[in-house]
Order: C-alpha cells, then structure tokens, then sequence
C-alpha cells in the first residue's frame, strides 16, 4: 500500500511530452522520472518513439542512416509517423487498462503542429499533458552527449563510431531545419518547463497539480553531464564479526586493511589521468564509515546522518539468532515484508527511503563521487539507480569489501564491481534462517543482482 | 571560535561535520536520529496553560510563525537534528523579496517561512513594513516608501542588521527580507553585502499581469494589513491604491539591466502562472523553495477541522456509523453548511446538472462537452478556484459516513488513506495508566518526547507529519474553502503546520468534539475560530 506516496494519483494521469533536439538528455530525463516515481510507489512508464521506429522500420528492412529522417524522405516520415502513433497508442492502453499514472513519451515532438496533435489527444482522453523542453547551445555538452549517445545507442550498434559521430550530426541537423522550442508567449497555455542549458534558466508555465509539481522538482535537481558514482559499505566491523546487527563498533583489522586499500581502489578505478580529481565524499555519521573514509585524500568529505544504518531499535546490538529467539513473531514479519517492516523503535526500508529523499536530490545534483554507508540504505540507493522493485531491494545481497561503480547513460546504467580481495563475514541474512552467509538453495532472485555486473578494473 | 564547526559548515556545507578519528568506543550506537534534543523541555514556568491543563492544551489562536526560534527548536516534519542547528548541506541563504505593493509579498513571505520552518530550516521573516510602523507611528507619509532618504535608508540598516544577527549568531539558515526593493542599485549593493559574509541571495519578485489578482490582494490589504488597523475601510482602500500609484513609476523591474545577470532571481508571474528561475546553480534547499512556489497560491477560502465521530474505535476495525454518529455527522454537516451560507458562500445550492465536475457524474457523460480546444483544468486538481469547497476524509467507513450530507450536495468529497488516525501499536486500547504499568521503560521515554516516540507497532506524530507533507502542498494550492474530516492525532499535526506550532507542543492540543474549527489565511499571519456544532435533531 503506498502510504507515503504522492496523494491523489486516483485522480490525476499525466503524460510528460518529452520536447527537444537529438543529444539533449531527453531519454535520460525520461528514464530517471520513471525510476525515481517508482521508487516512489507511483505507476510511471516511459514510452520511446525511437524504439518504435526501430521496430517498425526494422520489419521491412529500412537502414538507419540520417537520410531516414531527412523532412524530404517520404518513407521515413511515414515510418516515424506510424512509430509516434503506435507509441502514443500503447500509452493510451497502458493509461486505460493497466492504471497508469505517469506515462512519459520520449521522442524529439519538434514541432508545435506535432505537440498540438499529442495535446488533443490527450485532453480527449482526460490526461494532463505536461511538456518537457530541454533546449541547450552549450556546444560542449552537446558534443559530450553526442559522444554518450554514439557509443551506447541502439542506432549504432554495431557501427563505425566514426560513422555514428559524422552520422548523428547530420541527423540533428536535418531536426534542426523545423525545430520550434516553447516559447512563453505563444505557448502560453500548456503547461510546461522548459530547461535552459541544464538549468543554468528554468522557465515553469501552469504546473497546475501537485503531482506535476513533484516531477518538476524533481528534474530540476538532474544534471545530464557524465559522471561515475562510487558507493561502498564500510570495511567489516567488529560487530560484523560477531553477526551482531547496528551498532557504532570500530572497523576490524581486515576492515582498515580494507580501509587503506580503498584510495588505491578508486584511484585506478578513476584512471590514473584524474588523480588530481577532487572526488565528493560522503559517510554516515557512525564511526565504521567514517573510519573506512579516512586514508581517502580527498578534501570535500561530508557526514550525513541521513545515510546512518537502518536503526534496528530495541534489537540493536543483537544477533539475527537473539532476535529470533526473543523476538519470534517480530522476526518472521521481517521475513514476510522486509520493506514494510518496521523494528520495534526503530525503523523500515521504507523509513529509509524516505530520509533518503532529500539525499536523493542532492546527490542527483552532484559529479563524482564516492558514497561510503551501510547496507541497509545502500540496497536503497542502488534500487533508486538499478530500478529494483521494493520488495526485492531489501533481499540484494552486498558484499563487504567491495566498491561499485554506477555511470548512468543515456539508454541503461553501467555497473560494475571492484573486489579489493581483503576477506570478510557474509552478513548476508536469507529469507527464513537466521544463519548469516549465501547459501546454494537461493529463495531470493534479487540476491544475485549485483553478480550479473562485469568486474571493473 | 574562530575554528569552530562553524567554520567548516560555511566552508563544506551546513549540517556537514569535518571526519575526526574518534575514541575507539565500540558498543551501543550512542547518537539516535533526535539525540540533540532529549533533554529539551518546554518550560512550563512561561506557559502556565500547559502545567494547569493536565497536559491538555487549548487551541491558541496565535499563529507561531513570527516567534523567534530558539536553537533547540525542532519543528513537526524535520527528518533530523544536528548540533549546529542548521540542516541539509546549504548554506546559508537571504531570500530576498522585490515587487510592487498588492504583489502578496508579505503573503508569499510568510507562508514560505511556515513551509520551511516546518520541514526544519531555522527561517526567519523580516517585514520592512515592521521597521517602519515601529519607528514612525501611524505615519504614512508616501516618501517613506519612494525615496532614498536618510531615513528610509536608516530603517533598512536596522532590518539588514537584524537579518545578519539571525544569521550569524542566532544559527539562523535562511532570512527572508520583505520589502519593495526598488533600486536596481539597492539590489545589487544588498547583494554584495551577503555575498561578501558568505550568505548567498535570492532575489524573488513577484509581478502580475492580471489586474484581478492587484484588486483582490489590495481588498485584503486595506482589510487587515497592520498599516489601516482602526480604519475606515474605504479610506484605507484608497490609500493603499494611492500608494501603489505612487511607487510604480519609480519600480525597475528585475531582469532588464546587466547588472542583474549577476544576480540569481526567481521572477514569478501572476502568483505561480509562470515561474522563471534565473542563474541558478542552486542547492536542494533553494529547490524546495521552488517547489513551493510552485504549489502557493493566495488563499480565498478557510480550512475547517472536525472530528470523526467516535475516536475510541480499535485501530483496526472499520465499524461503519452508529445511530449516534449519523446523528453527529448531521449536525456537523448542517453547522457548517449554515455557517457558509451565513459567509455568503453559496456551494450548497447547485443543482446537480450544474456541477460538472462533482464526483458523481462520469467522465463518459461529460465527454462530449469537453472540448480539446481550450485548456481545461486537470482531472484531479481540487479548489483551483477560489469559489470551490472540497471535502477531505480518510478512508475509514465512519469518516467516509460522515461526509454523506456534502455528497447530496454534490460537493467533492476525497478520501486518503493519509488521513487515517495515527497507528497506536501494541498500546492501541490501553488507557495511560495502563501503559505506564505495562511498558514502564518506554512510558518514560514517550513522557520525555511524546512528538517522536514510537511504541512498539506505532507511529509517531513526527511519522503523521512527512505522511501528510503532500497534503499540505495540496491545501497550498487549493483557493477554496476545505473541509478535513480526521482523527484528532492527524488534525493535530495540520493545526500544528497552519499555526507553526513546534514539537513540542502538538501531542498536547486538544479538538473538542463537539465544535469546528476555522483556520482563516491571512497574508500576515493565520488565526483560528471555534465553531460550535449544533443540534439539529
């Protein structure tokens, strides 16, 4: 039951129309709503035009140069026409049959004759379309967007990435001939936001519900430039040895050996060119975090009590095998809701979500950087980044010892691992036993989630 | 001093604390989420209402958000505490307002401050309107406000100096500075002011275009700004009008010279029409300041408070209404709907074919008279109209009964599940002494904190108030007049966010169950009206 999400989502559909040229953070915008308003418990879907087009032209085997979607080329228009309508149609049903919320269109809508059609349509189906314009001339950003496109777009795959580069040029150039951005007089009466050069100006025109306003919020804390976020438990404490649960210990002896290996670790993770990087730093305010930070030679450090471990209240202290034995019934609902479950004076997952939240935001605002926590609320942050559903977050087993890496793109997030090969306790805790360590009869899928990511060097 | 947390927090953030090896401690966690505040008590010997009242108190009707803030303040929905006071890693920040009289400035400023206030960020609003009645009785002579005399600029020092003391030795976070703010050059200069202590500005101006907004706020002004107390209405009326005459030729707006392309500004138009934001290479917190604005309007209408009937039902069970409660949702339905009427309110008195928007006609029927042409309101945005009413309950049966009288009347009734009474936990059916038999340890601990507390299985009123935060974004928004049919524990923390009431004070007001209450919008501060519910049987 989402208790704490947004109110009043029996009432209100919105669809965001996505507005703006090739290269400008549209499909990335577009995917973090989407996972931020699941993370949220809030129905939200992302519908990509161009993934249409791919379906759709693929079948009768057009090739996707940029002469396709030259304003003169009639069998791409029509391709594209058809992949707009297919899309808005899907989302039409996805609002009608499965209770959408939020549904997202991802495509360039460069003209108004094409915003007016999707804005009818709309209003004939009571949905509040809500238009997104990211307008940028920032020519650097761009070319970094082109550079992030070319190489993970499914257009290119398996191109010259010479080609890709000179051939993605010219497709923004044949949108660029009738490209009309939003203008406040004009369009005056849509709701809309327009994002000038990554926010440097935002302009805000009736945002006229709540939940818009929420969505507006939100995307007005994104940035679209590259970046690497480093997130890391701290090393393995003393309490981890004894499979005692929160907890203020001190590191154990392999957790600083873990310690004094991490700066090394996120140096090479960096590239050796950035060793001058002035990396962000964050810890919780409890002293295995922090203790874990300390030989990193970054000056910008910061403590959040917002990232402290999930407080396990009157159970604080305890072995899952204590809790079990004085806390039966307290110990099985853990197990049947782990999310939903809240410690007796003490707090759930879904408590953590939602301390997190204003992280969230500051931490969307931020380059690289390095988060340094526990794991309770690190399953949180990753299932923000991964899109893991709730009540399989909580399941995702994190290894001590190990730093992550997440660089979200424009189409997925590339996540990798980095073992510092300093052993450690599994304090990973299965569903029904109160035994720590991974065992081979796996009851939870999430479990294994991070293990499908590559190793990074 | 010099080397003080404080410094680093100006140099690394606020709410940051630099990393230092600490005594090898390994145990307990010794820092809870609220450790800053345990021990910190209202002092009773200054509020006798509380000590006499067996801890009951009556609804004061003084609107909390001008009090001064101590720094171990905590307010209702702050997620955590820290030892400097000041929350998020944001800096400090001067809010400073600019705009023509009748632009709700004074409105926008205070609410905004009851906003952040609420979320926890030590806020303070200075009205350069105080300064001036302060030191020139009654006097309204029109240079006060226009020219750049010794003595206008001498009330300006004074309330400079005020916002820097908030903000450097009060552990203040955010000032908001409420004035006209004219001068392209008194903007600028303000500016470099702030920047050069390491506070970083804000400008806001409110400007509008649709002269319907001038009128409406100039009526209220003329009604109660505290510059026309004891005035003919009329006379004051014209005065204000004459004010705004005069002050308009002198006004530059923001963004039309160079100069202000240094400075980072919010231009908002026709109260949250448009919002432009400029320059802005803001923090979260300044963001939440947007997102506000986004959702504040100028308030028409009341919101009305009443219990639900019977609030001694097992958190669990959902019995629908007894004869005693529909007699009790009668009573309060036709109170309240003669109180409206007697306002010159007339919702009651539409036919049901009049109201398209009421919940009982579908949207098949309503289909063919939508027209695609023109913007409509959306579906689910309530009281966007200043002549609307709205029903608010939780979803219990009883509440939902309740409303039946209003739903006759086609008025919109909304039920949220956020508005569901305050989960007791284990201790649900037990009396006080009951539970400080049974839970002796954690008895004590709910004395000392009741706001935070959390039995085992329960929630805190601290858990109602990050709960209901969308509502109150919701009521922002909405013009009309609302009706919240609740649980006392959740009307509590709503009386507690329209009031600025503290923690501290909130698990002790009091709903009488036979009365409404009215809380009135005012752009200076809020007032709250009892209403007696009457027989009608």
């Amino acid at each position: 039951m989402p208790v704490y999400s947004i109110s009043h989502v029996e009432n209100v559909r919105v669809c965001v129309v996505m507005v703006g040229l090739p290269a400008r953070g549209k499909s990335l915008i577009a995917q973090k709503i989407v996972r931020y308003l699941s993370w949220l418990s809030i129905k939200s879907k992302c519908f990509n035009v161009g993934s249409y087009r791919r379906k759709i032209a693929g079948v009768t085997g057009a090739d996707a140069d940029a002469t396709f979607f030259s304003p003169n080329n009639e069998e791409g228009l029509k391709f594209r026409q058809e992949a707009v309508n297919q899309a808005i149609k899907d989302m039409m049903s996805w609002f009608l049959d499965e209770n959408g919320v939020v549904g997202i269109l991802d495509a360039t809508n460069s003209t108004r004759d094409r915003r007016s059609k999707i804005l009818k349509l709309c209003r004939e189906n009571y949905i509040e379309p809500l238009f997104l314009e990211s307008w940028c001339n920032d020519e650097d950003l761009i070319k970094q967007n082109i550079l992030d496109v070319k190489t993970t777009s499914p257009d290119y795959i398996n191109k010259d990435s010479e080609f890709a580069l000179s051939d993605f040029m010219k497709r923004i150039k044949f949108y660029e001939t009738n490209y009309q951005t939003l203008n406040q007089d004009i369009d005056s009466n849509l709701s809309f936001i327009k994002l000038v050069n990554v926010n440097t100006q935002i302009i805000l025109n009736r945002i006229e519900s709540y939940l818009e306003s929420r969505i507006v919020y939100y995307v007005m804390n994104l940035h679209i430039k590259p970046r690497a976020i480093y997130l890391s438990r701290h090393g393995e404490s003393l309490y981890n040895l004894t499979g005692k649960i929160g907890g203020d210990a001190d590191l154990s002896e392999r957790g600083w050996k873990y310690a004094k290996k991490l700066p090394e670790l996120v140096l090479k993770s960096l590239g050796e060119e950035n060793i001058n990087t002035d990396l962000t730093v964050w810890t919780s305010t409890l002293n295995r975090t922090q203790q874990t930070a300390s030989f990193l030679p970054y000056k910008n450090k910061l403590q959040w009590k917002a990232l402290d471990e999930l407080d396990a209240g009157e159970c604080d202290g305890m072995t899952y095998e204590e809790i079990e034995k004085q806390f039966p019934e307290d110990f099985k609902a853990r197990d049947d809701n782990k999310y939903e479950y809240r410690y007796r004076g003490g707090e759930s997952y879904r408590d953590i979500v939602i301390r997190l939240e204003p992280i969230i935001m500051e931490l969307e605002r931020q380059e690289n950087i390095l988060i340094i926590t526990h794991q309770a609320v690190l399953r949180c942050i990753y299932a923000y980044f991964m899109n893991v559903p709730q009540e399989e977050s909580p399941w995702m087993s994190i290894p001590l010892h190990t730093l992550i890496k997440l660089e979200p793109r424009a189409y997925s997030t590339i996540v990798s691992r980095i073992k510092a090969d300093i052993p450690a306790v599994s304090t990973y805790k299965e569903k029904g036993t109160s035994q720590l360590g991974e065992f081979d009869n796996i009851t939870s899928k999430s479990r294994d989630l991070l293990k499908g990511s590559s190793d990074g060097k | 001093m010099s080397h003080s947390i404080e410094d680093y927090e100006i140099n690394h953030g606020f709410g940051s604390a630099p990393i230092e090896p600490q005594s090898p401690t390994a145990g307990k966690r010794t820092r809870k989420r609220w450790s800053f505040h345990e021990s910190a008590k209202p002092n009773l010997v200054e509020r006798p209402s509380v000590a006499s009242s067996q801890g009951r108190r009556r609804l004061s009707d003084v609107d909390g958000v001008h009090k001064h803030i101590n720094s171990d303040y905590i307010s209702p929905a702050q997620l955590y505490s820290t030892e400097s006071g000041r929350l998020f890693h944001a800096g400090k920040i001067c809010i400073i307002l600019a705009g023509l009289p009748g632009r709700g400035k004074t409105h926008l400023s205070v609410s905004l401050t009851r906003y952040l206030r609420w979320l926890g960020v030590k806020t303070h609003v200075f009205h350069l309107g105080d300064y001036r009645r302060k030191n020139f009785d009654a006097d309204l002579d029109q240079k006060l406000f226009i020219e750049n005399n010794n003595e206008r600029l001498k009330l300006i020092d004074q309330c400079v100096n005020d916002i820097l003391n908030f903000l450097e030795n009060d552990l203040g976070q955010v000032a908001i500075y409420d004035a006209v703010n004219p001068f392209i050059k008194n903007r600028v200069e303000l500016d470099a002011k702030f920047k050069k202590l390491n506070i970083q500005t804000l400008f806001i101006e409110s400007s509008v275009t649709d002269d319907k907004i001038i009128l409406k706020n100039m009526e209220s002004a003329a009604k109660s700004s505290p510059d026309y107390v004891n005035w003919d209405y009329d006379k004051a009326y014209q005065d204000y009008s004459k004010r705004i005459e005069g002050l308009t030729p002198y006004y530059q707006p923001m963004g039309m010279e160079d100069d202000h392309n240094k400075l980072s500004y919010i231009k908002m138009i026709n109260f949250g029409e448009r919002i432009e934001l400029h320059n802005s290479s803001y923090g979260y917190l300044i963001n939440k300041v947007v997102f506000f604005l986004m959702n504040s309007r100028i308030k028409s209408g009341s919101v009305f408070f009443a219990r639900c009937y019977n609030n001694s039902v097992d958190f669990s069970d959902d019995p629908p209404l007894d004869e005693e409660g529909k007699r009790y949702a009668r009573n309060l339905s036709m109170t309240l709907m003669d109180y409206l009427k007697s306002q010159g309110k007339n919702y009651f008195d539409n036919s049901p074919e009049q109201s398209l928007h009421s919940n009982n006609s579908s949207s098949l029927s309503l289909k063919k008279q939508y027209s695609v042409d023109e913007k409509h309101l959306p579906a689910g945005a309530d009281g966007v109209d200043e002549n609307s009413f709205v029903v608010w309950t939780s979803v219990k049966s009883r509440t939902v009964e309740t409303t039946r009288f209003f739903k006759d009347k086609n008025i919109k009734i909304r039920s949220r599940i956020q508005l569901s009474q305050k989960n007791p936990g284990i201790v649900g059916s037990m009396t006080e002494e009951e539970i400080a038999e049974k839970f002796p340890t954690e008895y004590e601990q709910f004395l000392k904190d009741p706001y935070h507390h959390r039995f085992s299985r329960a929630e805190s009123y601290h858990d109602l108030a990050i709960k209901i935060e969308p509502l109150i974004l919701e009521m922002e928004r909405m013009s009309g007049d609302i009706l919240i049919i609740a649980d006392e524990t959740v009307l509590k923390v709503f009386y507690g966010y329209l009031m600025a009431s503290s923690c501290f004070d909130i698990p002790s007001l009091h709903f009488a169950q036979d009365e409404i209450i009215e809380m009135k919008f005012n752009a200076y501060s809020n007032m709250s009206k009892t209403i007696g519910i009457k027989d009608y049987s």
